[in-house]
């Protein structure tokens, strides 16, 4: 055969090494793909950002509510991170980095959270996300945090579905649930009140779930739920709940209503006067939601996590730190919201330094079981971090309404204080199903 | 016989609510009757209302503490009066300056109008935070009409009942002045035609300055009766701005007995749907807006302006 005949040329093709041209071009792609494929893959994702080496500051995002139902609880979580991240940054920030707090308004919305926090990681690389009273927003926004593998310190909300079934390894809850307030409140109430309840319920997730923790207590203990009226957030006039209420003529009215709705119910049932017709429980009552409302309005036992005046050694100081920092506040003394708030934001920046990195799994396996003493949380029992569920288990206080205040803002009696492994979540752990640490992204800032 | 004793209280609550209701309409309903301006400020100056009301009936500031103090001794009944009828009237001097404004959209494209009313409506509320905080406040309230009643075995709050009277009073009266004075006949005539109204030598642009005030100070007023039942908060005004638009709309723009009977209706859907299928209260008037649209696009007394009232 030739060397010109059409079989030969086709065999010297096949089997000719491959021209430069197309050598460059396969290596370009090989290297590109090599490159690109890095960031790709939920298995291990790694970033290093590029000034890490440097002092870079650490930032933090403060996902918190400045509208909606909950703006003025969220309003006051954003004081206490505050307060927490001024602390270390006035002894030199944490490890060596000064913090940044960077705040957008989730707007007590769901949707407003995912977008808040999806841009506050991907393109203000936040390190750590804090914040969320409203269960919805908070869920939110812990997938999208999950997701890239940031730690979420869920400072308020307390839907028991947040250390359950929605529970993930990047999140972290810090206030008592609807279970813990209602363990610790609705069996007294029904010894001391009668046993026909009517619920009243916030119509989303965390009044759903407390009132099914308070319905489960009330037949588990011989009670029976009248009806349950569902109330729709953003709810402003209760007459006609307030009509059926008297029509139904229960024992005790349970409410899981929060925010700006609570204000508005509490008000129109002391224009009625029915806070002396039947007993009211409300599951938990956070402080921004009743400071100001005048002592009529605030009927009822209530739970709490925190009160300013509790007689611990450390509360004056910690008042006192509060009115030198924000001086001139129309909340005159900090509440749950606010000590909740610090909380978590001193708890994660302690366990940034105990770990020495900014690793994101590194600094979880430190908050995983941490034990926190009473002195320390400003309450009267030891709390910790449940390994299983990542909720804070803490000291959880019946209250109502003080008639002999020593001063103007003294308007909450504490009636008891409950031990935190008295009123334990028992569904939480058995809901909750934490991804593996294989399963979340790795990072460090 | 028993369901029916049992559905009284509810339709006595839900013509009640729907009463209150109209008379948040009632400033939006002649602002877009009259000048066919939709003016998104109105929950922020029915908001602002409740703040001009507690300024005037509990005043509190530094300057001449000892016209303050012999200001405060008079009876709350006293101030509180004083507050219904004064806060109207700071509010309506207020929207004459925003209608300042609103002049250079007339004749142009609606959007100018709305954007600017949006804007306002944004000054407003954060203005509000500013002067006042964010926190919820309180309208202290005569002994006259504070409390409750009995009627039966059930309770029924004498503020609301007094609220609901002055609801009719002002929707009548307001009537009364679109009817039976010159002054609503110009107000009517300008709707209509605006050019002849000129023509006869009424100055159009003062015409438009009093209509705007009128329906500003209207807002005022709604959201002074509505203080003590939704509380003072900055952001409360949403919580009027949406159902004056719906009610509006459902009842036909530019008619005063169209947005009455609105209200009503909606707040009988309200009140009804809160006692026997409560997580649909709110959802309920929106259902009643499609039903009725739906079929009858111009509302239920579907008009041009108020001329015909």
């Amino acid at each position: 055969m030739n060397d010109l005949h059409p079989d030969h040329a086709a065999a010297e093709a096949s089997s000719a090494p491959a021209s430069p041209v197309r050598r460059r071009l396969l290596t370009a792609t090989a290297a590109g793909a090599a490159g690109v494929a890095g960031f790709f893959g939920p298995w291990t994702h790694h970033r290093v950002w590029a000034q890490a080496a440097q002092a870079k500051p650490l930032v933090i995002g403060l996902t918190m509510d400045a509208s909606g139902q909950y703006a003025a609880s969220g309003g006051e979580e954003r004081l206490g991170a505050m307060m927490a991240i001024k602390e270390f940054n006035d002894k030199g920030g944490v490890l060596g980095r000064r913090i940044e707090a960077m705040h957008m308004d989730t707007e007590t919305t769901p949707a407003t959270g995912s977008r808040v926090a999806e841009r506050m990681i991907t393109r203000n690389e936040a390190a750590f996300l804090i914040g969320a009273v409203h269960s919805g927003v908070a869920n939110a926004i812990s997938q999208v945090a999950q997701k890239y593998g940031t730690i979420f310190m869920n400072t308020n909300s307390s839907s028991p579905t947040e250390s359950g079934k929605d529970c993930h390894r990047v999140k972290f809850v810090w206030d008592g649930n609807g279970s813990n307030f209602a363990n610790a409140i609705v069996k007294n109430a029904m010894k001391s009140s009668g046993k026909n309840w009517v619920l009243l319920t916030n119509d989303y997730v965390w009044g759903h779930n407390t009132a099914k923790a308070t319905r489960s207590i009330i037949e588990g203990n011989g009670g029976k739920v009248v009806e349950e009226l569902l109330v729709p957030q953003n709810t402003r006039d209760f007459s006609s709940y307030l009509l059926k209420l008297q029509q139904l003529k229960p024992n005790v009215v349970a409410t899981a209503v929060g925010g700006d709705d609570i204000k508005a119910l509490r008000q129109q049932v002391v224009q009625l006067g029915l806070q002396k017709n039947m007993a009211w429980i409300n599951n938990q009552q956070d402080w921004p939601d009743v400071y100001g409302l005048g002592p009529d309005a605030i009927f009822g036992v209530f739970g709490t996590t925190w009160y300013y005046r509790l007689d611990l050694p450390g509360v004056k100081e910690f008042v006192a730190s509060y009115q030198k920092l924000f001086p001139g506040m129309a909340i005159r003394v900090p509440g749950n919201v606010f000590h909740n708030g610090y909380m978590a934001t001193r708890e994660l920046l302690r366990c940034v330094e105990e770990a020495g990195t900014t690793n994101n799994l590194a600094i979880i396996k430190k908050l995983e079981g941490r034990k926190m003493s009473a002195r320390d949380r400003l309450q009267h029992h030891d709390a910790w971090i449940d390994p299983a569920s990542h909720q804070c288990q803490q000291t959880i206080y019946m209250a109502s309404y003080n008639d002999s205040p020593a001063e103007k803002d003294d308007i909450f009696k504490i009636l008891a204080s409950v031990e935190p492994k008295d009123v334990v979540d028992g569904d939480a752990p058995k809901n909750c199903k934490l991804e593996s640490y294989e399963a979340t992204p790795s990072y460090q800032t | 016989m028993n369901a029916l004793v049992n559905l009284l209280p509810h339709l006595v609550n839900g013509i009640s609510l729907g009463l209150l209701f109209a008379l948040i309409a009632l400033g939006f309903m002649l602002i877009i009757g009259v000048m066919e301006t939709i003016n998104l400020a109105h929950g922020s100056l029915f908001a602002l209302g409740m703040y001009a009301a507690l300024f005037v009936a509990a005043p509190k500031f530094g300057w001449a503490p000892e016209w303050q103090v012999a200001y405060l001794a008079l009876p709350i009944g006293t101030r509180y009066a004083i507050a219904l009828f004064a806060a109207p009237v700071i509010v309506g001097v207020l929207g004459l300056l925003l209608e300042l404004c609103l002049r250079r959209t007339y004749g142009r494209d609606p959007l100018y109008g709305l954007l600017l009313t949006f804007g306002a409506a944004l000054v407003i509320e954060e203005g509000i935070r500013i002067v006042w905080g964010s926190n919820e406040q309180q309208l202290p309230l005569p002994a006259a009409i504070s409390g409750a009643f009995m009627v039966g075995d059930l309770i029924y709050s004498k503020y609301r009942v007094f609220a609901s009277l002055f609801a009719i009073v002002s929707i009548v009266g307001l009537w009364a002045f679109l009817e039976k004075t010159p002054y609503g006949a110009i107000i009517k005539a300008g709707a209509h035609d605006s050019e002849m109204v000129r023509a006869l030598g009424i100055n159009l642009g003062r015409l438009r300055a009093a209509v705007f005030a009128l329906g500003v100070a209207l807002a005022a007023l709604a959201g002074v009766v509505m203080a003590p039942i939704w509380g003072i908060r900055p952001q409360v005004g949403v919580d009027a701005v949406v159902p004056a638009f719906l009610i509006i709309v459902l009842g036909g723009v530019g008619s005063l007995w169209g947005a009455v009977v609105a209200g009503l209706l909606v707040g009988l859907v309200v009140g009804f749907t809160g006692a026997f299928a409560s997580e649909w209260s709110l959802m309920s008037m929106y259902l009643l807006f499609i039903a009725v649209v739906t079929f009858r696009a111009r509302g239920l007394f579907g008009k041009k302006s108020v001329l015909d009232t």
